[in-house]
């Protein structure tokens, strides 16, 4: 058995002259669809501007999960982030929108009124209660509107179901939606030292392994054998 | 001009205009629906008024009295002053004559307020629903609108 590799799905075998790479078509395909998810431009109301318009910005970088092509026709884009309210006006226009996208497509609601129509359910001539009744959900994120760490948490979870459940064996089956709601009593500072813990671990780059990999004349190695004990390591970005 | 100076000599331009509630925070008056075009464009046209701008022009449907008050905000660039024009019109024949040929913004205004509310502009040049399927069936703000697709909160 050799490596198994944390990013690409695999394991890692030794062969002389290098190594090989061991996986499934089913995985690292899904692996690549879940890591650059398209999403379309799509914002009907407040919630667009507060959460999506807010993550694609430098300060949340919703970059950093491969999922920042915002593509204006659907025909390019693969992910379709519902943020706002949907009217029964709007409603025809959102099925186009959802069958001129591409297979695999998905779909994150977020925000009480694309959920179940919110504070408009009642009284209301016109809008639409939940855009499930119009076209097919994966992830709910609740919130009015979502902080941009929800809607990151509920990204996560569509890599996470895209990861495991589908199979070319069977394309377009469509797995159960899940509500991608933060456990209670979790505080933005948590999320936010969850987060950089997460980019500084997996931006360190390590000086003394680095250091060890290459052949350095003999009187530097041994100047630099003097503090080797001590194991530096820069942060990346972690800011 | 201050705000009563401004709405007292609003009212003494005709004897279709009268104050309409000195408790209001910008000069308010009420104007009979058949005088309301001869009345703005007067507004707009002599220089010690200089309303020039039609801001807004929105309905309230006053349900109780049998009425929709159909109210038109006024502005003026020259004096920055504002005024807010009213018209009471009876709820079973809402009818008034439209303000297109003094503020042509005031069609597409008034094709919202017909959208919404079922208010007729007489003389109106392009009276279709604006914002509404052109087969919607009523006029969903007015108080007593109803349909099948409407949900009613559970006591």
């Amino acid at each position: 058995m050799g490596i198994v590799t944390d990013k690409l799905p695999g394991a890692l075998e030794k062969v002389p002259g290098g190594n090989v790479l061991v996986t499934r078509f089913d995985e690292i395909i899904n692996w690549a669809r879940a890591s650059s998810l398209w999403p379309l431009t799509f914002g009907t109301s407040c919630c667009a501007i507060e959460m999506l318009m807010a993550t694609g910005g430098p300060r949340h970088d919703l970059a950093r999960f491969g999922a920042e092509v915002a593509r204006p026709s659907p025909r390019q884009a693969d992910l379709l982030i519902l943020a706002g309210t949907i009217v029964k006006r709007m409603a025809p226009r959102l099925r186009t929108l959802y069958e001129q996208m591409a297979e695999p497509r998905y779909v994150i609601a977020t925000g009480a009124c694309t959920i179940s129509g919110g504070p408009f359910i009642y009284h209301s001539y016109t809008t639409v209660r939940g855009a499930d009744e119009i076209i097919p959900v994966d992830v709910y994120v609740p919130g009015c509107p979502p902080r941009p760490e929800q809607l990151f948490h509920g990204l996560l979870t569509l890599q996470k179901m895209i990861k495991e459940g589908e199979t070319i064996r069977e394309p377009g089956v469509r797995r159960k939606p899940v509500i991608s709601a933060l456990p209670e009593g979790i505080t933005l500072e948590d999320i936010q030292g969850e987060m950089k813990e997460l980019l500084v671990k997996e931006n360190v780059v390590d000086v003394q392994h680095a250091v060890d990999k290459l052949k350095w004349p003999s009187g530097l190695n041994e100047q630099s054998s003097g503090k080797s004990g001590a194991n530096e390591s820069g942060a990346g970005d972690g800011t | 001009m201050e705000r009563e100076a401004l709405q007292a000599a609003v009212c003494e331009l005709d004897a279709a205009v009268s104050p309409l509630d000195a408790n209001a925070d910008r000069a308010a008056v009420v104007v009979e629906a058949s005088a309301l075009p001869a009345i703005v464009r007067r507004l707009r046209d002599e220089p010690q008024f200089a309303f020039a701008q039609l801001l807004d022009h929105v309905a309230v449907d006053w349900i109780d009295r049998g009425q929709f008050e159909l109210i038109y905000q006024l502005y003026s660039f020259k004096h920055k002053h504002f005024l807010s024009v009213s018209v009471f019109v009876p709820r079973d024949d809402p009818r008034v004559p439209t303000l297109c040929r003094v503020h042509p913004v005031a069609e597409w205004q008034e094709r919202e307020v017909y959208d919404l509310f079922g208010v007729l502009y007489d003389d109106h040049p392009d009276l279709r629903r604006l914002f509404l399927e052109d087969d919607w069936v009523g006029f969903p703000l007015r108080k007593d609108y109803q349909d099948d697709f409407m949900l009613d909160r559970p006591r």
